[in-house]
């Protein structure tokens, strides 16, 4: 049961007979009379309870964008039901609006439309429907929850897409395959053709040319066509542990390490390698494998849609085991972590060997702007103090960095906007220096 | 479909303990205090006072040997109350002093016997002129000394109270004396009775005779006895608030309908309270993730150095990171020494190469103000040496 604001201002609308004749009957009747309605009302209310309801949502959802949830009340009592429906969805769903007004009548149905504009990864839920059914004097309102639980899962944004393009087109001119003439960059030999002008005369394969037997007009020289190596593995191995939940300009860094995979997997399937996804803390929390194309980067933005970093320590000493597990081949490893402080990298540090014997290993770490900017910042002594220690953190970073290089694995470090494009452009400098 | 929301047989069912309980303790708590019943009066000599300054035992006893007791509140009470004068004796208590002069003569209208108990100077203005207070006397036990019935069966009475002197021409029988050892005229009194417009008016200094603590020492309870139970019936009057002036008037002034507005502006505000308090179905639960901002492990250390005063380690913080990109500027690799960087940083800017090595190694901040200083002129130096190397 709930009370209206109308019930209350029926209530002290009484104050009117009450100075008028001026005695404690006065009260004790209109608060008779008000019971009598209220009793009324109640009595005829619709019931909240018998009727069927059914919400349509779609699946999944990019973050940042808006979709539509249906909810359908079906009213199979005998009165009609008005009043208000709260659809419940978690906070972080971002449904607007919270509540609706209704009107359901006897034996009908009717839809109510929420706008769902998560602002959280994951999955988020709604778990019951509550209807406050009002009488048709508006006083008293019978009320129940009625589970009706969904789920929308909501997406990585991958913003870092806009970068695609760009990326995509230094891919096809180091295929050569542009409309500009240019000599493929790439070591594997791909077909002999005709000369024509804007070809690198260092390209010309003097030997196919004497083959070829010359026409009227004069020799055909042909040149050799190259092109970047083909079905290389990529695999990528996302930190998820406790250092990944730290933010970095409002965005923690296991989102930050998404956005640079699906960027790189992109890519790299474009570029015709084959991309294994791997997001570990102390268990596998994510695995995305032997896809490729389009239905590669659905199957890992909804394995990434659900982990959020978990508050223990990464277990790096797995690590080489489960890339021997994914390819017995050489592979490019892309390891997305965070190049802190040595103490928190010794991890890191002790099974790089185990990986650079084998596999060429490039480390994405995020890097926070925030640090470069207190080093500039010395107006006073808090500053100054904070100065000193912002170096001391950078000095930290590039101490572990040196020592992952003289490992032989790669760092490639950046802010949160730009660690995605610098990835792409690291692997796609690898490409062209053929070291896949 | 799954209805969270308890019918209201299942509400009931379910609360239906707690509310036996609370039901039952209800009643035990009205059950123990009808059985040991609740006394609130502890009015000293108040007759249904059971504590020690009480006078409930003398009362008791007085109703047992067939004197006829009734308290009173009020004087229109008390005059209702006295039946017959003539065999009737009024004790009156009065110590806030709320009775004015009217009433006092109204009293001894309406009343033949009157007894004071520790008259305030209102009381005794009007009702026994003669007789003025004394203040407290020696603590004593106290004799008869006069003809009065009472006193005499009394003999020896417990002193605790007031004493009265009375005047030298005044027609009274005075008891129970406060020897002066130096003036006979001087001397006080615990009990006067005197004739006051034909009413018989005792003032009755020693109070403490009459309490529960004290009436069975020594002659107290047959004082007592003699001194109130002399008429058939007694009446206690224990003047109230309504015998103030203008009480009672207040209600007058009120309007009918205050009373049951106030009653309805409380309903209003909890049908309000329920209005607005009602939750609209349960909260849904979500569990969220924690906010870390990374550079928090930076501002904890900053913090550190700054209580620790670590002043030469944050100094040297800032000249390592400051070393490190005047090498880069210098076109020195990463690797290059302390000393490498000093005479590059010196050529590049034609300086001193001493000077720069103070600045980069050498130099102690010895405060705060000078750790500024010193983080200032490396700030100045860095852009110095990148305006130099651009040109």
């Amino acid at each position: 049961m709930a009370v209206s604001g109308w019930f209350v201002a029926l209530v002290a609308i009484g104050i009117a007979p009450i100075v008028v004749f001026a005695d404690a009957r006065a009260l004790t009747g209109w608060l008779v009379l008000v019971i009598a309605l209220a009793v009324l009302d109640l009595a005829l209310a619709g019931s909240p309870r018998s009727v069927t309801l059914s919400r349509e949502v779609p699946h999944r959802v990019r973050l940042g964008e808006s979709v539509q949830s249906v909810l359908t009340i079906t009213n199979k009592g005998r009165r009609d039901i008005r009043g208000i429906v709260r659809d419940g969805w978690q906070p972080s769903a971002g449904a607007l609006p919270t509540r609706a007004p209704v009107s359901v009548p006897a034996a009908e149905r009717r839809a109510i439309t929420t706008t769902l504009t998560p602002f959280r990864r994951g999955e988020r839920r709604a778990a019951h429907v509550t209807i406050r059914s009002f009488g048709p004097l508006g006083l008293l309102a019978r009320q129940a929850t009625i589970a009706e639980p969904s789920v929308i899962r909501v997406l990585p944004p991958f913003n870092a897409r806009k970068h695609l393009p760009s990326r995509l087109a230094r891919l096809r001119e180091l295929d050569g395959a542009t409309s500009v003439q240019l000599r493929g960059a790439g070591t594997e030999f791909d077909s002999l053709r005709e000369y024509v002008r804007g070809d690198d005369v260092r390209s010309i394969d003097w030997r196919a040319t004497a083959r070829r037997p010359s026409g009227g007009n004069g020799q055909h020289l042909m040149v050799k066509t190259w092109r970047p190596e083909r079905d290389r593995r990529v695999v990528i191995v996302i930190d998820s542990g406790r250092t990944s939940a730290a933010r970095i300009a409002n965005e923690p860094r296991i989102d930050t390490a998404f956005e640079s995979s699906l960027l790189l997997a992109a890519l790299a399937t474009r570029a015709g390698d084959r991309v294994d996804t791997l997001i570990y803390d102390r268990r596998i929390r994510g695995r995305v494998q032997g896809a490729t194309g389009a239905e590669m980067l659905t199957l890992m933005v909804n394995s990434m849609a659900p982990v959020q970093p978990e508050l223990i320590e990464m277990d790096w000493s797995v690590v080489p085991a489960l890339v021997s597990s994914v390819t017995s081949h050489r592979a490019l490893v892309v390891l997305m972590t965070s190049v802190d402080a040595p103490g928190a990298s010794r991890g890191l540090l002790s099974v790089l060997p185990q990986l650079t014997r084998k596999h060429l290993v490039v480390v994405a770490s995020v890097t926070d702007p925030d640090i470069v900017a207190a080093t500039r910042s010395r107006a006073n002594r808090s500053e100054v103090y904070r100065a000193a220690a912002a170096e001391r953190a950078l000095l930290d970073t590039s101490r572990v960095s040196s020592a992952i290089r003289q490992l032989g694995a790669d760092v490639v470090t950046g802010t949160p906007e730009l660690l995605p494009p610098a990835v792409a452009d690291r692997y796609i400098a690898l490409k062209r220096a053929g070291r896949l | 479909m799954t209805v969270l929301t308890p019918t209201v047989r299942q509400g009931t069912r379910s609360s239906l303990f707690w509310l036996a309980t609370l039901v039952f303790v209800i009643l035990a708590a009205i059950g123990s205090l009808l059985l040991v019943g609740a006394s609130s009066d502890n009015v000293t000599l108040s007759p249904s006072n059971p504590a020690a300054d009480g006078t409930m035992a003398v009362v008791e006893v007085l109703n047992q040997q067939g004197v006829d007791v009734t308290v009173t509140t009020s004087l229109a009470e008390t005059g209702s109350a006295i039946t017959d004068p003539a065999s009737t004796t009024v004790v009156l208590h009065d110590p806030d002093q709320l009775l004015a002069e009217g009433q006092h003569a109204r009293l001894l209208e309406s009343a033949d016997n009157l007894v004071l108990l520790d008259p305030g100077f209102i009381a005794l203005q009007s009702l026994a002129p003669d007789v003025h207070a004394a203040g407290a006397p020696e603590p004593d036990v106290l004799v008869a000394g006069c003809a009065l019935p009472a006193a005499v069966r009394g003999g020896e009475v417990s002193s605790g109270g007031s004493a009265y002197r009375v005047d030298a021409d005044a027609r009274a029988e005075t008891c129970l004396r406060h020897d002066d050892d130096n003036d006979n005229d001087n001397d006080t009194f615990s009990l006067v009775r005197l004739d006051v417009d034909g009413v018989t008016v005792s003032v009755l200094g020693a109070t403490e005779a009459l309490t529960n603590g004290e009436i069975t020492a020594r002659g107290n309870a047959a004082f007592a006895l003699g001194l109130l139970g002399e008429d058939e019936s007694l009446v206690w009057y224990l003047p109230s608030v309504t015998d103030l002036d203008g009480a009672g008037d207040s209600a007058a002034l009120t309007p009918g309908w205050l009373t049951p507005a106030i009653l309805l502006l409380a309903i209003t505000a909890s049908a309000a309270a329920l209005w607005r308090g009602r939750r609209f179905g349960p909260l849904i639960i979500e569990n969220l993730p924690v906010m870390v901002r990374a550079s928090e492990t930076m501002e904890g250390r900053a913090r550190l150095y700054q209580k620790g005063s670590a002043r030469l380690r944050a100094l040297d913080a800032l000249r390592i990171g400051a070393i490190m990109r005047l090498a880069t500027v210098c076109g020195l690799p990463t690797s290059a020494s302390v000393e490498e960087v000093v005479l590059g940083v010196a050529g590049l800017l034609g300086r001193n190469p001493p000077e720069i090595r103070t600045l980069l190694v050498d130099a102690t901040p010895a405060s705060d103000s000078e750790l500024v200083h010193f983080s200032d002129r490396l700030l100045e130096l860095e852009a110095a040496a990148s305006a130099a190397a651009r040109t």
